[in-house]
């Protein structure tokens, strides 16, 4: 394996009907941060498996434990215990896997702002092993592919956000990676980029790359991904394939509004049943079988609306933490 | 290896990118080093007045100071390139790149160096122009040269691991320099005995003691003080390796990479 020629690039695995092949296997990742003599356990238990083709989606809320586990299938960060595998190898062992994977990391700030798109692009690429030659050409490809070409000679801190994503997550795909890692790579994106960004991620998964995207917003997971894995307080509490999970979520949530503020009697008794308010006139009902009770306890106050709500990621885990 | 150059020759790029790009620190920083090194000579006639000889010495000054400076680049390069890259959160990315992080950083920090060269030929150039010291650049000062920059970068490598550990190594740093200026100019050729043999196990101060006398005092170079000399840069570095690959195993448990 030590041969010190340039070793070509791992091409895409494509994905045949009949052979799913797992990329990345995560298992039993486990993290406790010492900061200050006190112990802050950021990853109980966290498992992964995702195969070529597929986007999985890393959901939960501002610290969870999403970046944590990321940064440890990306070989970044150590864990405690629990192992990670791109294709039988161990970024953590041998420094070669890394060629297996890239990697948009949370925030701007993955190129150099000072270099131009161009530039970032040939440096990476070097970088990442490809020869000269093949990274100016795959980066005239990919500047091509995700429009950046007019571009390409503006040093990264004169464009747009978006177009800042966009290139990392191109300077991420440089040398044809089996495994993509994308840390919130819509958050703070206005609607177009992040629609850019959207069709993107859905195109290079189809062309057979593995995915995992985290998010904390479960719009994003539910457009993006095939698979949906459910992480808080640093444990993936469910796992499952995102059309499932939809269909147990849809319809699950009504929203009720009171054209007058609803009394403080009536209120105290919502409370009791469970029930939240969002405001003296809005409740947002993530327990359908609560709609009829809560009408009851409303009334005769004179209603605006009743309609069904998108379930929201607070709904899904409120659920999932009562569900036995 | 043709991956090493092939890195080599994009850091040459990237670094030459930059520099063209935002030319003006560069320039500044060139011009105040020629200022600073000026002042240090005219302070250094008006204290030994105006007719006394400085000759020999004033070369050994200049070799000094060049090196000095040379090294100081050197010493404080891969922490500050390791730092700049943690605060604009590019460090990650470069850590995901599968050659070890300690031989990328080197290959960037002589690729700095290459450059700085250049600069530095410059400042060399103009202090010889400003001062009328010429120096007789002879090619048994490239050995000599090669024990002190590797002991450079050994300490680099070692300020590197507390720009990793630490993150703010400015003060550290600013304290190093003038030990570096200790380290480079005691002369250890004229001590005897017992403590000619501790300043042989200094780091860098063999090499620079070789070079003024090959450089400012035109003596030829002997094989054992100069076997000396490449054993303690070659220790020195081997030893800056080691510490950065145990300061960058200590960062990834602590998870401290992106200056968390
Ligand atoms: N390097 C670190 N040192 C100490 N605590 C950390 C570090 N990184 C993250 N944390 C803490 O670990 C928890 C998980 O963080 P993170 O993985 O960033 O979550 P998420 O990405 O899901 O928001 C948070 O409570 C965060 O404050
Ligand atoms: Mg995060």
């Amino acid at each position: 394996m030590s041969s010190g020629r340039a070793q070509l690039p791992p091409v895409f695995v494509y994905l045949s009907s009949d052979d799913i092949m797992l990329v990345l296997t995560a298992s039993h990742l486990r993290k406790t941060y010492r900061e200050k003599k006190e112990d802050l356990l950021a990853v109980k238990d966290v498992s992964l498996q995702v195969a070529a083709g597929e986007v999985l989606a890393f959901l939960g809320p501002n610290g969870a434990g999403k970046t944590t586990s990321i940064k440890m299938i990306a070989g970044l960060i150590l864990p405690d215990a629990g192992s990670v595998k791109i294709l039988e190898q161990d970024p953590h062992l041998n420094p070669k896997a890394l060629r297996l994977l890239g990697a948009v990391l949370e925030g701007n700030r993955n190129v150099y702002w000072r270099l131009t798109c161009q530039e970032n692009l040939e440096y990476f690429g070097v970088l990442r092993g490809l020869h000269p030659k093949q990274a100016r050409l795959r980066s005239q490809e990919l500047l091509e592919r995700f429009s950046l070409t007019h571009k390409r000679d503006r040093v990264v801190q004169a464009l747009s956000r978006g177009m800042q994503q966009k290139l990392a997550i191109a300077v991420a795909l440089m040398h044809q990676p089996p495994l993509l890692l994308l840390d919130e790579p819509t958050l703070g994106l206005d609607v177009e980029a992040t629609e850019d960004v959207k069709r993107l991620v859905r195109e290079i998964a189809v062309e057979g790359c593995a995915i995992v995207l985290t998010t904390h917003q479960l719009a994003i997971a539910e457009e993006l991904s095939d698979r949906v894995a459910i992480i808080n307080n640093g444990e993936v509490t469910v796992e499952e394939s995102t059309d499932e999970l939809i269909r147990q979520f849809s319809n699950s949530a009504y929203l009720i509004e009171t054209q007058e503020s609803i009394p403080l009697v009536q209120q105290q008794k919502l409370e009791a049943l469970g029930v939240e308010l969002e405001s003296d006139r809005r409740i947002h009902l993530a327990e359908p079988t609560l709609l009829y009770p809560v009408l009851e306890i409303l009334k005769p106050l004179p209603l605006l609306r009743v309609e069904i709500d998108q379930a929201t990621l607070r709904d899904v885990f409120l659920k999932l933490i009562r569900q036995p | 290896m043709t991956r090493i150059l092939y890195l080599f020759v994009a850091e040459l790029k990237r670094e030459w990118i930059l520099l063209r790009r935002y030319a003006a620190e560069a320039i500044s920083g060139i011009i105040g080093l020629v200022i600073v090194f000026y002042g240090l000579f005219l302070s250094a006639r008006y204290v030994a007045g105006p007719t006394a000889q400085l000759g020999d010495r004033l070369d050994a000054i200049v070799v000094g100071y060049v090196l000095w400076s040379l090294s100081i680049f050197i010493l404080g390069d891969i922490a500050g390139s390791l730092q700049r890259e943690a605060q604009t959160g590019t460090l990650e990315q470069i850590l995901l790149s599968p050659l070890r992080v300690s031989y990328l950083f080197l290959i960037r920090a002589i690729a700095n160096l290459s450059i700085q060269f250049l600069l530095n030929l410059f400042v060399l150039l103009a202090i010889s122009a400003l001062t009328g010291s010429q120096l007789s650049f002879s090619l048994a000062a490239v050995p000599p040269l090669i024990a002190v920059v590797l002991g450079a970068y050994g300490l680099s490598l070692g300020m590197g691991s507390l720009a990793l550990l630490v993150k703010r190594v400015q003060q550290v740093l600013g304290i190093v320099q003038f030990v570096l200026l200790f380290l480079l100019t005691v002369p250890i050729e004229t001590w005897a005995g017992s403590s000619q043999i501790f300043g042989m196990l200094l780091p860098m101060t063999p090499g620079a003691g070789l070079l003024r006398t090959v450089l400012a005092q035109g003596k030829p170079v002997e094989l054992v003080p100069l076997a000396i000399a490449l054993v303690n840069g070659c220790v020195y570095f081997g030893l800056g390796l080691v510490i950065f690959w145990w300061a960058e195993k200590i960062a990834k448990r602590q998870g401290k990479l992106a200056g968390y």
